[in-house]
């Protein structure tokens, strides 16, 4: 007995990139989490400019957008309330070191400082004259000092708890619109100006100006430090840099895959362990206008992840404990992503603990017929080695489709195909009615409501590249076989109104791809012959026109 | 000579007395195969002509078990008597007519009388004959008595003269004997003592439509028929009246017409009843041989197993081919089906399982050729001596030649089959590479009304031993609508080229994808490489040359020459006067041979061309309708298969073997070889590297020419000598050599070692008889006498030796 083969639809094209690579994976992993829907709270009417982290744990972190910037928990992803005592627009935020306090620029030219945890204001640092688009603590130990940047194109390097300036930090051109502290020493940190310059500054020399100066060649929207401390990353343009800054300041490599504006940048790390795996496992993430974040494998100069976001992407966080990242647009979306975290082992630990108390109470019963559990017993044994394991015969699955179909029964077999819906099968069904010479019959059996049915599949599938080579026909044919049915119902004529409708949108597009053609493949034969002329034959790859 | 792939259900095959053995009619020899192995183990070579019957003399008691004698009747007028075991030709018996089909009842009744004190009654058997008169004259068909024992046909007894052979009927008791003749049965009772001169008495059942097949009840007087709109009839207590021995002639009057329901006007039966299961013709009928059950099959391809008394039905699905003969065993737990497609399947019974089939070179079904376009020509792979057939049932099946034995099928397209459905989609050309490692097919779809045509181009991997082939690309419509003609590989490398009658040509090539770390292959599949059209005009056919530098198209009626790298147009030559058909390149010579003859009904203009590639011009052509072209690989030897009429005219009642093989040298154009040949249309023929350790005779040259004609049955010939190839088979013998004594009963000792000690005992299932014999519902069992040898036996309980 040969076996009975189910009716499948065609094989499709298989793409070598339909198994995710465990990169792929993991960056999709981060997902919002089920427990905090997507209030209002987290979609801000105006443009979120920037988002820090809190080095410390639970790693809280902040957004700013117009006037104020919001709080949120690193456990609970909640928002807390937001500090809004700006007078201007908020524009860069930063936390200390110890994550107690919490630095902010304004377009005013203020940076303020508040405490992190009371959102009281603590100090207010007055002496840019424009806006202040860069604030930074140092992110080694100094709790002391923090630098800002404006658009008056001055560095000031602050000393918080007089609220003075220690001194100014001359040398861009433009404004300055990003900055970043180095991760190894308080005394370093780098900057990106609108004058395509980034430069590198140490303030243990600074009436010197800066020690570095790197051409960017696009005004810098962002820059940071590679964990090393002997990288940066610089954004501007459609395009990242990586720059080697103890080497001189030589380019390594200029990543190009945005198309638009890359405006900001931020470490990730994919290793969920720690130690060596750890600096292997660090990644660049950018996010762009074109609403698009890649990630960037710095070690491999590869990237390795992209993900669209329907907006313009302006601002992106990943916190330190790679559970958490955040990305701010320009329509003030805050798309907060979050992986899943492991089961507590503990609970489990203890659980198991009181199962094992109830299993071993002495005096176990003996399993007698009328407890249902003597029917279960030795269920879940596992085989022991050298067991012969006598596997249980595969059910088949069959569709209901496929059962009628076995029965001959054909149409009540496409009427259960059209009620699944799933396109593919009803094709599949059709073609096998076709190969038993009943599609034609099974059509003209159909009652009112069937018709109904197939119609609406017609409609919305018969102009589908994959399947129009049987459904146009197939359609013709309903039209012709059940014109009477048709005019009698109303729902029926409206079904074939729009498919008259979709059709003719077809043969429009249609005419227009010919047109296409018609242009196209004149160049193609004279491109063919030169190449052919030259010797520099490849062969013609095959010209794939659709339709 | 060497000839194979003979039909394996020309008629019914015989089990043998142990049933470990099965005696199959293959054309004019009969062909033994094992019931365990399902392979040939020897062969009767000894009749002139096809044999038609061969029955296997029972064992009269369980001694005479291990017998092996039977009887066979042929074509050729003769009745041999063999002993099957040895193989050895015991007796002849010529009669000078042709034989249809052959009963001995004798045979069955000797089991009544065990005694063995008398005199042996003389042994008669009831043949079917046909007398061939002198030309013009149609033959006449008679059933007729032969005295086997004196070697004579019983001059004036002829049962019935009819106007076509009749397949005779013989009930399992052999007391009756019955013919099916359009409408009505014929029975006739065989006397307990036969002798020479002795009344028959018969009846007649009648029925309103032809009537295609009978079964006789075991030990009951009722009659099973099958009629061509797929009703079964059962007519029970048959012949009440003429064949039992009471003379009350006048209780037939007295009964009531109702009393015999369905039984028609004056037969002589209690009752008839009708079953309707089948959806067209029965094509055979058997009863169980306890008489519960009545097994049925017919075009559908399902047996049908009827309960007797209650006409309940169980069913065998999906074996996939029309059932022509169903045969049971003297072993309960084994019988045979007979399918159209020529496979024989062997059944466990009550259970009703496949355990193997012995399979053929599939046939053609008859309304394949309804279809233009559907050339379901045999292909050769020349290298591996392999023959790729595409069967009805979306199958591929690979035939070894030299062994004349199937290597193995694949499912082309995952469909359910059903036999008696008229054609909607069929693998309709088959292509192997050189090497065999790739396959390529293609298979089609025809439209119902205009809706819902499809062509599939799918290229398959063939792994080693050509046992595992797995599918490697799909291609739905590789030339949109239009039909593909021709696929041809490239002899040297990975390239591949179909061509449409839709105007067009694709070269398809076979690439790799590599992992970046290992270079391992990753994905590997066949790709477009570059389109090419003429004119618009369709492709017929296509060939590369030996060394894959060119490749040519035959545009209609020109031969185009690509280069199939650079996909560019290198020449055309020829206008003949027909569409060319066949396109082949001689050998690594520097000739191309064309053939252009129509396939469909009218011809006018068949032309044989050889054609000089250096010079781009005919060298010599002859006016040869050609049915197909091979060239020798090496040297530039080209033969074809040449028929002698169209297609049109073909007349079947001449028997004259006049299409031809022409063996040429293509420098000249005198033929080197003639052979004349029947029945090539739908053949084919090719040249195929000769395996030494296999056939004989083939000196100096390792080519011999394999010729495969319209039945599938195939030649292989030496094309540059006399002699003939001889064959050299060696049968696999039967693998379970019986074990006698101790062995038989405990099993063989396993030998002894100290190391086998220590080791677990390996666990293994054990080889229990009696769960085979009592698989299956309790109602579907055999009867208790039967089982109950086969169960003590079996409590005997043998352990198979393990020898670590």
């Amino acid at each position: 007995m040969a076996e009975s083969f189910p009716v499948k639809p065609k094989l499709r094209p298989t793409s070598s990139k339909l198994t995710p690579t465990p990169e792929a994976k993991y960056w999709r992993s981060f997902k919002i989490p089920k427990d905090i829907e997507t209030t209002p709270s987290k979609s801000f009417t105006f443009p979120i400019n920037s988002i820090a982290f809190s080095p410390t744990a639970p790693h809280d972190f902040v957004a700013t957008h117009s006037a104020s910037v919001s709080i949120f928990s690193g456990k609970t992803l909640d928002p807390k309330p937001p500090i809004s005592s700006f007078s201007d627009t908020a524009a860069a935020v930063s936390f200390r070191c110890d994550g107690k306090l919490l630095a902010a620029g304004d377009l005013t030219g203020t940076v303020h400082v508040f405490d992190a945890k009371s959102r009281s204001h603590l100090r207010r640092l007055k002496g840019h004259t424009a806006a202040v688009r860069l604030v930074n603590y140092p992110r080694a130990a100094d709790k002391l000092h923090l630098f800002s940047g404006g658009d008056d194109s001055v560095i000031k390097y602050w000393d918080v708890t007089t609220e003075k300036c220690v001194f100014n930090l001359l040398g861009h051109k433009d404004y300055v619109r990003c900055g970043d502290a180095s991760p190894i020493s308080d005394e370093m940190f780098v900057s990106g100006s609108y004058d395509h310059r980034v430069r590198v500054w140490d303030v243990r020399v600074s009436n010197s100006g800066s020690v570095l100066e790197l051409n960017h060649e696009k005004p810098v929207e962002s820059v940071i430090y590679l964990p090393s401390g002997g990288l940066i990353a610089t954004a501007g343009g459609n395009f990242v840099k990586i720059w080697d800054v103890i080497g001189g300041g030589k380019l390594l490599y200029s990543m190009e895959s945005h198309i638009k504006t890359v405006t900001a940048l931020c470490m990730g790390n994919v290793a969920r362990g720690s130690g060596e795996e750890e600096a292997e496992g660090n990644r660049i993430l950018s996010v762009a206008l074109d609403g698009y974040m890649k990630v960037f494998d710095y070690a491999k100069l590869k990237i390795t992840h992209s993900m669209r976001f329907p907006e313009p992407l302006l601002s992106v966080g990943f916190s330190p404990d790679c559970s958490t990242r955040v990305i701010g647009t320009s329509k003030g979306n805050l798309y907060i992503g979050r992986r899943k975290a492991k089961v507590e082992s503990e609970e489990v630990g203890v659980a198991n603990l009181q199962w094992k108390i109830v299993d071993d109470e002495p005096g176990r019963k003996v399993l007698r017929p009328s407890y249902f559990r003597y029917f279960q017993r030795g269920q879940n044994l596992k085989p022991s080695e050298g067991d012969y394991l006598i596997n249980r015969p595969k059910k088949v699955k069959m569709a209901e489709f496929d059962k009628l179909l076995k029965k001959f029964r054909h149409r009540e077999a496409l009427v259960a195909a059209l009620n699944k819906r799933n396109p593919e099968s009803v094709v599949a069904v059709m073609e096998e009615l076709v190969a038993r010479r009943k599609l034609v019959k099974c059509v003209s059996n159909l009652d009112m409501e069937e018709l109904g049915l197939l119609l609406a599949f017609l409609q919305k599938y018969s102009t589908m590249p994959r399947y129009a080579g049987l459904l146009t026909r197939l359609a013709n044919k309903v039209v012709e076989l059940r014109a009477e049915d048709i005019r009698s119902s109303d729902q029926l004529r409206n079904y074939i109104r729009n498919l008259k409708r979709d059709v003719e949108e077809e043969i429009r597009i249609q005419q227009s791809l010919l047109e296409i053609q018609g242009i196209i493949s004149p160049m193609l034969m004279i491109a063919a012959r030169r190449a052919y002329d030259s010797k520099n034959w490849t062969g013609i790859a095959e010209i794939e026109m659709e339709e | 000579m060497f000839t194979g792939g003979k039909s394996f259900v020309s008629s019914p095959p015989a089990f043998s007395n142990d049933a470990k053995r099965l005696l199959v009619c293959t054309g004019n020899t009969v062909s033994v195969f094992s019931t365990s192995t399902g392979l040939q183990t020897c062969e009767l070579e000894g009749h002139e002509a096809q044999v038609t019957s061969v029955i296997v003399v029972p064992a009269t008691n369980p001694a005479s078990k291990v017998l092996c004698y039977c009887w066979t009747s042929s074509l050729d007028g003769k009745i041999n008597y063999w002993d099957f075991a040895a193989p050895e030709l015991m007796r002849t018996i010529d009669i000078r007519f042709r034989i249809h089909s052959m009963v001995i009842p004798s045979l069955l009744c000797q089991r009544t009388d065990s005694t063995g004190k008398l005199p042996v009654p003389d042994l008669y058997a009831y043949i079917s004959t046909e007398d061939m008169k002198q030309e013009g004259k149609p033959s006449s068909f008679a059933i007729q008595k032969c005295n086997l024992t004196k070697s004579r046909l019983v001059c004036g007894v002829t049962l019935a003269e009819t106007r076509k052979p009749r397949y005779v009927t013989i009930s399992p008791s052999g007391k009756y004997i019955g013919t099916c003749e359009k409408r009505k049965l014929r029975i006739w009772e065989i006397p307990a003592k036969d002798s020479e001169h002795v009344g028959y008495k018969k009846v007649s059942l009648h029925h309103t439509r032809p009537i295609t097949t009978m079964a006789f009840h075991p030990n009951e007087r009722v009659v099973a028929a099958g009629d061509v709109t797929g009703r079964i009839l059962l007519w029970r207590g048959v012949g009440r009246e003429t064949f039992s021995n009471s003379k009350s002639s006048n209780g037939r009057m007295n009964m009531d017409r109702e009393d015999m329901p369905g039984v028609r006007d004056t037969d002589d039966a209690d009752s008839c009843t009708t079953w309707h299961w089948h959806s067209s013709e029965v094509n055979m009928l058997f009863f169980s041989s306890d008489g519960a059950y009545l097994y049925s099959g017919g075009k559908e391809g399902v047996l049908v197993v009827w309960q007797l008394d209650t006409g309940k039905k169980k069913f065998l699905p999906r074996i996939g081919s029309p059932l022509l003969y169903f045969i049971n065993s003297p072993d309960p737990t084994l019988s045979s089906i007979s399918c159209a497609d020529n496979q024989i399947q062997l059944l466990r019974m009550p259970s009703m399982e496949i355990l193997r089939s012995i399979s053929g070179i599939k046939l053609l079904c008859s309304h394949m050729d309804m279809y233009e376009g559907f050339g379901s020509a045999v292909v050769f792979n020349p290298t591996a001596g392999l023959i790729a057939v595409p069967a009805e049932n979306y199958r591929v099946q690979l035939y070894s030649l030299f062994d004349d034995r199937e290597i193995s099928q694949v499912q082309i397209c995952e469909r359910n089959h059903q036999p008696g459905d008229e054609i909607t989609v069929k693998v309709n050309l088959v292509a192997l590479s050189r090497d065999g490692s790739t396959m390529c097919t293609v298979e089609t779809r025809l439209p119902e009304e205009g809706i819902g045509s499809l062509v599939t181009l799918k290229f398959w991997a063939c792994g080693s031993q050509k046992k595992q082939i797995s599918l490697s690309t799909v291609i739905y419509e590789p030339h949109r609508d239009a039909e593909i003609s021709c696929i041809a590989f490239r002899p040297t490398g990975n390239m591949a080229v179909s061509s449409s009658h839709g105007g067009d040509f694709k070269v398809w090539v076979h690439r790799h994808e590599l992992t970046p770390k290992d270079e391992t292959v990753q994905r590997s599949g066949w790709t477009c490489h570059a389109v090419g059209s003429y004119k618009k005009k369709p492709m017929s056919t296509a060939a590369f040359s030996s060394d894959g530098s060119v490749l040519a198209v035959a545009a209609d009626k020109v031969i185009t020459l690509w280069d199939p790298d650079r996909n560019t147009l290198l020449a055309v030559i020829g206008d003949s006067l027909e569409p060319i058909t066949n396109l082949t390149f001689v050998g690594k010579s520097e000739y191309l041979v064309s053939a252009s003859a129509s396939r469909g009904s009218k011809i006018s203009n068949p032309q044989l061309t050889v054609w000089s590639m250096s010079k781009l011009c005919a060298a010599w052509s002859y006016r040869l309708d050609i049915e197909a072209i091979t060239c020798s690989m090496d040297d530039c030897t080209f033969a074809v298969l040449a028929r002698s009429k169209p297609n049109g005219s073909a007349d079947k009642s001449s028997k004259h073997a006049e299409d031809v093989i022409l063996l040429f040298n293509a420098e000249k154009a005198v033929p080197l070889s003639v052979w004349f040949v029947s029945e090539a249309q739908g053949g084919g023929l090719s040249f195929v590297s000769s395996d030494e350790d296999k056939v004989s005779g083939t000196l100096g040259t390792d080519e011999v020419l394999a010729y495969i004609n319209g039945a599938r049955e195939y030649v292989l010939l030496n094309p540059h000598s006399e002699q003939d190839i001889s064959r050299q088979r060696d049968f696999t013998n039967l693998d379970e050599t019986d074990t006698h004594g101790y062995a038989s009963v405990y099993g063989e000792l396993p030998e002894f070692s100290l190391k086998a000690d220590q080791t677990a005992f390996p666990s293994m299932p054990s080889g229990k008889t009696w769960k085979g014999i009592f698989s299956g519902p309790s109602h579907a069992l055999p009867p208790l006498p039967k089982l109950c040898s086969d169960f003590l036996e079996s409590l005997l309980e043998r352990r198979s030796g393990v020898v670590e």
